[in-house]
Parts: structure tokens; C-alpha cells; sequence
């Protein structure tokens, strides 16, 4: 009690202030790791400025094309966030979505099979491909890098292989429509590929926080020794991820298929690369931190950002510059590391 | 066999040299004319950039920190869009100009994505790959589409300079660059960072600056693959952007590098690169249809990976679950 006059009240006080103000800033960085804040702030602001400098930015029209465009592009780094989130990477993404594309107009188109078999065909061909890489990375405990490369040099040659290097037929109309601009849901006018977007996301993102699946998911991601010992059986988990990967990739490539009319062995291409920064921009980190709402907001934002450039009628290399550019300018506000000495 | 196996288990290049070697054999006996010495430089010409791509990919890797280089690739592929495109046209083209200034981007850019990732601690994967599309807009942008050149020394160094091949002039340079960097301390500083940031931080290691180092000697790297690639295409083309991008991350992980950092070396990257690459000339070799070659080619690789890990790999920590 007596100590009390002994301390100088000014420091005290100045010391206090900085404390509260600290307390604010740990408190808004606690938000962020919570809730994607910056993500949005981001979006919002990119389509603001679209709508003030772009005409006719904000008309139903051009905003349902950018939809159909980010759910593609969402649905095809839906894989690559999982795989980021157990802790390795895919990049058999585009081999996939490009050998789906040709596999299901060459059933229905030329080999005249009826859409749900060759549907069917598709997905079951991508998920035992998909697990042969979660198997052989864990199992022999190899780079998944290397791995999923030569499993998309396999994919991409099977399938020149089976059609001869000669991709004919074209998929149903009704897929067409899937994917269309003009296409209506149950008669709401957004097409089906937003809708089935969000019905995707919506599961993921309750897979992946509120079941036991989830769990095991990030416990694997964030520590495999550690999940080894909480009876996690991890290789099954990154079984069952990769499997999942490739099978989304293979959905997006028989979609893609309906949206470009045809099958293409590159029209998975730009998924690689785009899809990654959808996952990073997004806030999803190697190691079990993030989630795939992120993610969708990731999607979103560079959807946004390119629909911005190309409308402003830059061109294709001025366009790619600038996206690069911007990306390291929206991800400067969460996305980076904690410094090193704050970690000794 | 068990000394064997330790031998190679604490050198992990070794395994990917040995593989290379027995590749080279295979390439001999699949086609007698591989030994014949005067093909060598074109051989040689044709495998530069790809060793030089994965050498260039290495340093970034073993700083650790989840490092890695995506924009290698591009870069390499930007150093021959400028070569063709703005030096040669505008007088620049002699080799006393031209290699310096390649050099001189190629370390900058690298400069840049150290900075990116350690000074203003961006995720590796994140910085480098918005300069990967950085790079690739600036190749669309200086050279429209794919253009041819024809320079004596490009030419020579597709070639042979005086009695040597060209490519193993530019490998040779990074790889002397390199082992002279293994004389000083730089070298266990970017081993011990790579192993423990935290650890070598706290025992006084400049990390940022190290890491820094290893980005520029990456984009150095690239630089002279870069030079490579014009000298053996004697062209340029700005849409390939992305061509050696993965497949030299490939060939660092087949060479015995851990892409944890810390554990590997740019000697390893070459025997990696040289296993990919032998791969495709021996498929060549044995006229496998263009049909095939993907499908081999991929399970070769998958083959390759799990092989070099299984015998030379540090076990893995097993947990059995009871």
C-alpha cells in the first residue's frame, strides 16, 4: 500500500494507453484470423471501383458473367484448398479438368453413351487417380509436387492415348445451359453453375469445421506426428483428399466442357496457377490454417480484379502485370508471415 | 550394403548421380552415337537451361521457411525475351554488353523476391507467384509473339566455344559460383537458416540478409538459363512462360533436396535435372510413339521420386496406431 507514491503516475498512465491501444490492434488481429475482414474489405472495394470507372460494371448481366466465372474458378481451387490445408499441393488440377472435358464429349458426343455413365465414368477414373497420389506421397513419404506432376503427365498422355490425339464430340446441350449467362435455376435467373457453387461451399464448409472428417482434416495438416497419436489415420486422410481433389477437378472439367462447347486438352491450363492465388489470396495457408470460404472470397476477388482490368480495355500483358502487382497490394493487409523474432 | 545405404543416406545426391550415370548407359545402349563426343555440345546446348532452371530453383529452397521460386520459369524465359527482343535490336547484342546486363536483371528480379519474402515476409509461394505474372505480362508486352535471333556467340554457345561445349560453359559458371560461395561462411549460415530460422537467428545469423543472397543467386541462376534457352533455340518466345517452371521444381526433389530446406544442394539439382532429361532422350532414343511418351514419362518420374526417397529418404518418423 505504501509502495503507491513511489511510482511515477505519468509513465504509468502513457504506459497504459499504448497497453489499450495494443489490446485494440491484438483484438482486430485476432478478428482477422477469425473472419476473413480484409478479404471482404477488398472485394468490396475492387467492385466499387469497377462500378465508378467501368461502364456498365454493375448491371445484372456483367455481374451473373463474373459470378459464372469465380464459381469456376472457385470450384476448381476447391481441391487445391484441402490439399493446401492438409499440407500438400496438387498440381494435377489442370490435367484433370482437361482430361474430364475430353473424356465426357467423346462419351456422349461420339460414343453416343447416355450423360449419367459417362458422368459416372469420369469422376470414378478421377478419384482412384486422385487417391494413387495421396497414397504414394504419404505412403512413401515423397514431395506431392513431384508426385501429382507425373500423375498429370499420365492423365494427360492416357487420355491422347485413348482417343488417338484426335478429341472429338461435343457434350450435351443441357450442360451448355449449366454454365450459361442467360441459364435460370428453378426458375430464378442466376445459372445453375452459382447455385451449385454455393450449394459446394456450403457443404465444405460445414464438412470442414463441424464434422469428424473436418477435424482430422486440420489436425493432420497442422501436425501429422501429432494426429498420428491422436488415432488420426492421416494416410487415409490424405487419401481421401487427393481423391476429393481430383474428383471436384474432374466436375469442373465436365462443366468446362459444356461451357467452351468442346473438349480441350489446355482448357485446364489457366486453372493452375489462377486457382493457387484463389487459395493464397484467399488467406488458406499450408498447414491447416483457412478454410474454403476464404477461398470463395479469394475467387471472387480475382475474378473482380481481371473483369476490372479487362474492362478498362487494358491489354492481355498490361492485364497480367497489374494483377500481380494488385495481388501483392490486397494480401499485404493479412496474408504475410509473423516476423522471425517474434518466433524465437 | 548397410554402409551403402548410409553412405547414401547422408549424400543424398549421390543417388540421383548414380541414376544419371546409369541413365547415361542406357541412353548409350538404346543409341551408339549418345558416347560419339561430337554430339555432345548439342546434347549438352539442350540440357543447359533445364539444369540451369533447377539450379536456379535451389538456393530459394534450402533458405527454408516454406521457401520456393515459382517465377523461375518466367524469369529465365523474360532474360530471353529481353536478349532477343531489346538488346540485340538495339546494339546491345555483343557478348561483352549482353551477358552482363542479362546478368544484372536476373540478379535484380531475384533481389526483389528476396525482399518480397523476407523483408516484407510475403509467403515464398505467394510472392513469387505475382512475379511470375508479373514477368509473364512483361515478356507478352516486349515481344508480341515468338521471334528468331542469330548472333555469333548465342550461336557459338549453342554450340561449342573453341573446344568446349557451350552448355557445360554456362553450367559450369553457375556451378563455380556456387562452390566458390562454399568457401565462405555463407554457405553453413544458409545450411543453419534453413534448418532452424529461429534457432540461427537467435545464434546471431543474419537471416534476412541470407535469404535475401539466396533469392538473387536464384534469379542469377535463372539468368544464365535464360541465355541458355536463346543460345539453344536461337529464339524467343514470350507465351512459354511457364514451361520450366514445375519441371525444375521436380528435378530439385529428385536430386535429394528436402523442400523443407536446409538439406541438399545445387549438385544434386543438376543430377535431377540430368535424370529428367535423360528420360526423355532415352524415350526418344527408343522411338517410343508420341502417344506414349507422356504416360511413360510421368510413371518415370513417379518411379524415379519414390525410388531416390525410399533408399536414400530419412525414415519417416511411423507412429503405429494401436
Amino acid at each position: 500500500v505504501s509502495t503507491a507514491p513511489l511510482q511515477p503516475p505519468a509513465p504509468v498512465e502513457r504506459a497504459s494507453s499504448t497497453a489499450a491501444a495494443r489490446s485494440l490492434w491484438t483484438r482486430v488481429l485476432a478478428l482477422q484470423q477469425r473472419l476473413p475482414i480484409v478479404q471482404l474489405i477488398a472485394l468490396v472495394a475492387l467492385f466499387e471501383w469497377g462500378t465508378w470507372t467501368v461502364t456498365d460494371f454493375a448491371t445484372k448481366q456483367s455481374i451473373i458473367s463474373m459470378l459464372v466465372a469465380a464459381s469456376l474458378l472457385g470450384l476448381a481451387a476447391a481441391g487445391q484448398t484441402i490439399v493446401v490445408l492438409v499440407g500438400g499441393i496438387d498440381f494435377s488440377v489442370p490435367a484433370f479438368i482437361s482430361a474430364a472435358s475430353i473424356v465426357i464429349s467423346q462419351l456422349t458426343g461420339t460414343d453416343h453413351w447416355a450423360f449419367g455413365p459417362s458422368l459416372l465414368v469420369c469422376l470414378l477414373l478421377a478419384v482412384s487417380l486422385g487417391a494413387v497420389n495421396g497414397y504414394v506421397a504419404h505412403r512413401f513419404q515423397v514431395q506431392p509436387l513431384v508426385v501429382t506432376l507425373g500423375m498429370a503427365s499420365v492423365v494427360s498422355g492416357a487420355v491422347l492415348l485413348w482417343t488417338n490425339a484426335q478429341a472429338t464430340g461435343s457434350p450435351p446441350p443441357f450442360l451448355t445451359r449449366i454454365t450459361s449467362v442467360t441459364g435460370t435455376t428453378f426458375g430464378l435467373g442466376v445459372p445453375p453453375v452459382v447455385v451449385l457453387w454455393a450449394a459446394i461451399a456450403l457443404l465444405l464448409g460445414v464438412v470442414l469445421r463441424r464434422t469428424i472428417a473436418g477435424r482430422r482434416l486440420y489436425a493432420t495438416g497442422a501436425n501429422p506426428v501429432a494426429a498420428e497419436f491422436a488415432l488420426v489415420r492421416t494416410r487415409r486422410i490424405w487419401i481421401a483428399t487427393y481423391a476429393a481433389s481430383a474428383l471436384v477437378a474432374a466436375g469442373v472439367g465436365v462443366l468446362l466442357a459444356g461451357y467452351a462447347g468442346s473438349g480441350n486438352s489446355t482448357l485446364g491450363d489457366p486453372y493452375l496457377f489462377e486457382g493457387l492465388a484463389a487459395v493464397i489470396v484467399g488467406g488458406t495457408a499450408f498447414g491447416a490454417r483457412g478454410d474454403y470460404w476464404r477461398t470463395v472470397l479469394g475467387a471472387l476477388v480475382l475474378t473482380v480484379l481481371s473483369t476490372v482490368l479487362v474492362g478498362k480495355g487494358y491489354s492481355t500483358a498490361d492485364q497480367q502485370i497489374i494483377f500481380g502487382l494488385l495481388i501483392l497490394a490486397v494480401v499485404a493487409g493479412y496474408g504475410r508471415d509473423p516476423r522471425l523474432r517474434d518466433r524465437v | 550394403m548397410n554402409d551403402a545405404v548410409t553412405s547414401l543416406r547422408e549424400r543424398p545426391w549421390a543417388f540421383a548421380t548414380a541414376l544419371a550415370l546409369v541413365l547415361v548407359a542406357a541412353n548409350v545402349i538404346a543409341r551408339s552415337s549418345f558416347a560419339t563426343p561430337s554430339s555432345w555440345p548439342a546434347t549438352l546446348a539442350a540440357f543447359a537451361p533445364f539444369a540451369l532452371a533447377a539450379m536456379a530453383s535451389t538456393p530459394q529452397i534450402l533458405s527454408g521457411g516454406g521457401g520456393i521460386d515459382i517465377s523461375v520459369g518466367p524469369l529465365l524465359n523474360f532474360i530471353s525475351v529481353v536478349i532477343v527482343a531489346v538488346l540485340i535490336p538495339h546494339g546491345l547484342g555483343s557478348a561483352a554488353v549482353a551477358i552482363p546486363i542479362a546478368l544484372g536483371i536476373g540478379a535484380g528480379v531475384g533481389l526483389i523476391n528476396g525482399v518480397l519474402v523476407s523483408v516484407l515476409r510475403y509467403q515464398p509461394v505467394l510472392a513469387t507467384l505475382c512475379t511470375l505474372f508479373v514477368l509473364e505480362g512483361a515478356s507478352l508486352k516486349l515481344l508480341g509473339q515468338p521471334a528468331t535471333v542469330s548472333t555469333a556467340w548465342l550461336t557459338h554457345l549453342g554450340n561449342d566455344v573453341g573446344p568446349i561445349p557451350g552448355g557445360l560453359i554456362l553450367i559450369a559458371a553457375a556451378l563455380v559460383i556456387w562452390l566458390a560461395l562454399g568457401r565462405l561462411p555463407y554457405m553453413r549460415a544458409l545450411y543453419a537458416t534453413g534448418g532452424d530460422d529461429a534457432a540461427a537467428f537467435s545464434a546471431g545469423v543474419n537471416v534476412t540478409v541470407v535469404r535475401i543472397v539466396a533469392y538473387t543467386l536464384g534469379g542469377l541462376f535463372a539468368a544464365l538459363a535464360g541465355i541458355a534457352l536463346v543460345a539453344v533455340t536461337q529464339s524467343a518466345d514470350p507465351t512459354q512462360s511457364i514451361q520450366y517452371t514445375l519441371p525444375a521444381l521436380a528435378a530439385v526433389a529428385i536430386g535429394g533436396t528436402s523442400l523443407l530446406g536446409g538439406r541438399g544442394s545445387v549438385a544434386g539439382s543438376i543430377a535431377g535435372a540430368a535424370i529428367m532429361f535423360l528420360i526423355q532422350t532415352l524415350l526418344d532414343s527408343l522411338a517410343v510413339s508420341d502417344l506414349w511418351l507422356q504416360v511413360v514419362y510421368g510413371t518415370l518420374l513417379i518411379t524415379a521420386i519414390v525410388l531416390s526417397s525410399t533408399i536414400t529418404g530419412p525414415r519417416a518418423v511411423r507412429v503405429e496406431a494401436a
